[in-house]
């Protein structure tokens, strides 16, 4: 038992101390027709050698990015973590606390979370940001959500395919028992095309969703989207790739009302897709139907400045069933990475991040596109990720051969666009090197020349 | 030693043209941004961000974190929230480049050490659960219950009912009644006595064919194991509806009882408290659920499932509720679950339980005489004093102690929940503190009872911020710095 303190003599004096003659009798309240009479059938203890034995005989079966070189992306992203995210947030006073119930003894946590939420809205270009979510994807749903109170539109929801397929796919969820229609506009050209998107956003539509850069990786005219949206008096709603900022124009320049993201690019690990950061931030009119945690400035009884949580009154545990959501336990550690992160990076490095992002990645497009096994599918300019077919067909064959040669080349479309089977996402960090592009390059002529 | 004078915001320590970060040439083809991408869709200058040095950071966040008390330096008894240690190896080992830096699309056939983990993972979450098919998908409790009510309301739908209702007590935690609503029911709130037990009668009388689903706290939010679960069970069984067990309170029963054993259809964890995740100052958490052979059709995709080639994530289940999060889930917190459980084993498991009711219990046997335990003499895992005598007699409010504990280097307890006790203090020491700790922290708050009332109202007296004007923060809201014009 490595981290309980009480001896026999503790336990004894103990129970003592509190009037009965052992354990079992404090357990007494739990009927013994309902107590399970065996021990848990789990395996037995590892001391900590064994344990680290064990979990690094786990881990070497694995290939982390790094042994495979890894050209991954759709939402989840190799970028570089500098050393001080991880310093930092391996403070055991800041991952060893809980939300921050009593200011007095949190004033570490709450400035970091109203620090947290002005880069949010710096990064963003919109007025408010709450506290973290728990990743893009439910964001992205509670934005939808958030939409639906503020318009009192409960019937039509509005969203595209380029949005992220696993995004629709939790917004179908959240809206299966709650009455409201969820329209997906094609984007055959990979990315919406406005005349089919007016047809479908009426005087009923709560919100349109779309990402920016989108799913394929494609820029949407997002210009255009936004003004069919209020046309309508719809929301905007836009998810965004927060490194993308660092050279497009912000979600706020463009009359976005409710802008999520997945913050997991902002200095956190892949982590197999969690734990991540759900980023959301919205115009000023909008900050009492925020849901999720936000950090307010005030003065203490001394008048110095400090901070709190505030608007409580939108919470599950004031309100209940009126709360304008029920998170509790949110991303907080995952918040304070991206603290870090962006303002370590500074408007330089996140420009330079997001330009060697989009430079790297074009060169990559470009010599892949050269190649006759493969074409760019879509004409619209890419910022960070772009879509490959492979004329040979095969895609998952060619992936596994790739991944063989130490390549993650690419997330195979099958899964969730028929009429893309034949095609693959490819992602380009500021992490991949001309000599790794050049490498996956020629790693898949290789198994391309195969197929031929 | 503290530095309590650095709290100047990010902002207003940045200087322009200082860096953090310099990153390499891009050494591609130097092609003009134009050509690459369309001028439109540029921004004019990268966001507006602070500029500051490396070690204008350390120092910054560093000086912050001495700002909050946590596990690793403080008692932290806040109630429902099982503010345990969070064991150091269990950081070291999430964090191996085998374990972390794995991309969620990755093919499986790299990945065969980290799914047979969480497949393990599945498996023993079943057995400490005594509900035998597991989602690890949920990002936390509250995302835990509104996925398991999903499954819930696709059960009747198939079976063509229409059942709009989920019933839960007045006890408890606010995600219940919350996450019923975002589920699509109608919430119904069933009484609990004066000892703190779900009121049969109440509950009979709401009890309909509209029933869904009874959402229970057990051990509930009392710190109580509410012994009528199986008669309740059986009676919300009857009119058809479904039992919910909020597993928040697992630290009590680990080994013990199982929640499938005792009536339960349906479950969360939350392995940030039970299972020793660190609780990050806010987050991150994990919920995942274990559910009755009935309702595992209906679990978000994927799961892990283990055949003939090793283990692969399964997504093909038509009757899923598809996804309530994007990729696998809290990896890293399932992770750190995942050695906790390994590190104690079967006897270890229910030995954590023993001595978390044993702490519990002999923290209450010393509190008892300072502020009364309206429950009575026996809690599980945490019980609830009331500080209604000291707030008639001398009006301190539960909120003063918890103030002035602050003072002496205690984390406060959770005050004011749960809301069917007057000025309510909810303490929960954990299996992780010494008998010395919670003698002398007894010690403390019987010091506490007996100071000046003024003394108490006005505390905290020595951190780093005296009370805070929460009224005047929520009337004018402040929540982003912006540059003094
Ligand atoms: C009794 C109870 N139920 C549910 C929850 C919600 O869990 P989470 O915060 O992980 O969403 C909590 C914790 O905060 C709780 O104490």
């Amino acid at each position: 038992m490595p981290y309980v303190a009480n001896t026999a003599e503790d336990q004894r004096a103990m129970l003592d101390s509190i009037g009965v003659k052992n354990i079992e009798e404090l357990f007494a309240s739990i009927p013994a027709e309902l107590r399970l009479k065996r021990p848990l059938d789990i395996p037995p203890a590892l001391s900590e050698m064994e344990l680290t034995a064990h979990m690094a005989a786990l881990a070497k079966k694995d290939a982390p990015a790094g042994e495979k070189i890894c050209f991954l992306g759709a939402g989840s992203y190799d970028h570089f973590i500098p050393a001080v995210v991880d310093y930092v947030a391996s403070r055991g006073e800041f991952y060893t606390s809980y939300t921050p119930y009593q200011p007095e003894a949190s004033q570490g946590n709450l400035q970091v979370f109203f620090e947290y939420q002005t880069l949010i809205t710096q990064l963003t270009g919109m007025d408010v940001s709450n506290a973290s979510l728990y990743d893009g994807g439910s964001a992205a749903a509670e934005a939808v959500l958030m939409a639906i109170s503020a318009t009192g539109r409960h019937s039509r929801v509005v969203t595209a395919a380029s949005v992220h397929p696993e995004y629709r796919q939790i917004l179908a969820t959240y809206l299966a028992n709650l009455g409201i229609e969820l329209v997906t506009v094609e984007t055959p050209d990979g990315v919406i095309s406005p005349e089919t998107l007016a047809k479908v956003v009426n005087d009923q539509t709560a919100c349109v969703l779309i990402q920016q850069p989108n799913f394929f990786g494609c820029l949407e005219p997002v210009e255009a989207i936004g003004k069919i949206a209020h046309e309508a008096g719809a929301l905007f709603a836009v998810s965004v790739d927060p490194i993308s900022l660092g050279l497009l124009k912000r979600p706020g320049d463009y009359g976005a009302d409710i802008v999520v993201a997945e913050g997991q690019s902002l200095g956190s690990p892949m982590s197999f897709g969690g734990p991540y950061l759900g980023i959301l931030a919205c115009r000023e009119q909008f900050v009492r139907r925020m849901p999720g945690r936000i950090a307010g400035e005030t003065v203490d009884r001394r008048g110095k400045r400090c901070f709190v949580l505030t608007l409580q009154t939108r919470e599950q545990h004031i309100r209940r069933e009126k709360a304008t959501s029920n998170i509790c336990t949110n991303q907080g550690l995952f918040a304070l990475r991206a603290a870090v992160y962006l303002a370590a990076l500074g408007p330089q490095g996140l420009r330079e991040t997001a330009e060697l992002c989009l430079r790297r990645s074009h060169y990559a497009a470009e010599k892949l596109a050269t190649d006759n096994g493969f074409e760019r599918v879509f004409a619209a300019p890419t910022f960070k990720e772009f879509v490959v077919r492979a004329k040979g067909g095969d895609v998952e064959d060619m992936l596994v051969r790739a991944s063989e040669a130490g390549y993650l080349a690419g997330i195979p479309l099958c899964m969730w666009y028929e009429d893309l089977a034949d095609c693959f996402l490819v992602t380009v960090t500021e992490r991949r090197t001309p000599e790794e592009i050049d490498g996956l390059v020629g790693c898949l002529n290789q198994v391309a020349a195969i197929h031929a | 030693m503290r530095n309590t004078r650095a709290t100047q915001l990010l902002f207003e320590l940045s200087k322009s043209g200082r860096r953090g970060v310099r990153l390499p040439a891009a050494d591609v083809p130097e092609v003009p941004l134009a050509d690459l991408l369309p001028t439109d869709a540029l921004a004019s200058a990268p966001p507006p961000l602070p500029e500051l040095t490396e070690p204008e950071l350390v120092r910054h966040f560093t000086n912050l974190s001495t700002q909050n008390m946590s596990v690793d330096t403080h008692f932290y008894p806040l109630g429902s929230c099982t503010m345990k240690h969070n064991p150091k190896r269990n950081e070291r080992l999430a964090n191996l480049p085998g374990i972390i830096d794995l991309h969620p699309y990755q093919p499986a056939d790299t990945l065969q050490g980290l799914l047979e983990l969480l497949w393990n993972l599945q498996e023993m979450l079943a057995e400490i659960a005594g509900l035998p098919a597991v989602s690890l998908q949920p990002a936390a409790g509250a995302q835990g219950e509104m996925a398991a009510l999903l499954c819930a309301a696709a059960h009747f739908r198939k079976l063509g009912q229409q059942r709009t209702k989920v019933l839960a007590p007045d006890s408890a935690h606010g995600t219940n009644p919350a996450s019923a609503k975002m589920a699509g029911f109608d919430t119904v709130t069933v009484k609990s006595t004066p000892a703190g037990y779900v009121d049969m009668a109440d509950l009979e009388s709401k009890l309909d064919l509209q029933t869904a689903v009874f959402m229970i706290t057990n051990p509930n939010t009392l710190g109580m194991f509410d012994r009528q679960i199986a008669e309740i069970a059986k009676k919300v069984h009857e009119v058809g509806g479904l039992i919910y067990l909020d597993g928040a309170n697992m630290n009590a029963i680990l080994g013990i009882a199982r929640p499938g054993d005792f009536g339960a259809d349906m479950m969360h964890f939350n392995p940030h408290k039970t299972f020793s995740g660190p609780h990050g100052g806010g987050g991150p958490g994990a919920g995942p659920i274990s559910v009755s052979k009935v309702l595992e059709p209906y679990l978000p995709v994927p799961v892990v499932v283990r055949d003939e080639n090793g283990f692969h994530l399964e997504y093909d289940r038509p009757e899923s509720i598809g996804r309530v999060r994007s990729f696998f889930g809290n990896v890293g917190v399932l992770v750190r679950a995942y050695c906790y459980i390994r590190t104690h084993g079967p006897d270890g498991l229910k030995r954590v339980s023993e001595n978390a009711v044993l702490n519990a219990n002999y923290l209450l046997s010393k509190v008892k005489h300072i502020f009364p335990v309206p429950q009575g003499d026996r809690c599980m895992h945490e019980f609830v004093a009331s500080g209604a005598k000291l707030k008639n007699d001398r009006g301190v409010s539960a909120m003063d102690v918890a103030k002035r504990l602050l003072d002496y280097g205690y984390h406060a307890p959770t005050v004011y929940f749960p809301p069917i006790v007057r000025e309510a203090m909810m303490i929960e020491p954990t299996e992780t503190e010494s008998k010395e700790t919670l003698d002398a922290f007894a010690q403390t708050l019987f010091r506490i009872s007996e100071e000046p009332a003024d003394l108490l109202q006005e505390a905290p007296h020595t951190t780093s911020i005296s009370r805070p004007d929460e009224v005047q923060a929520a009337r004018q809201p402040i929540v982003a710095w912006s540059p003094k014009v």
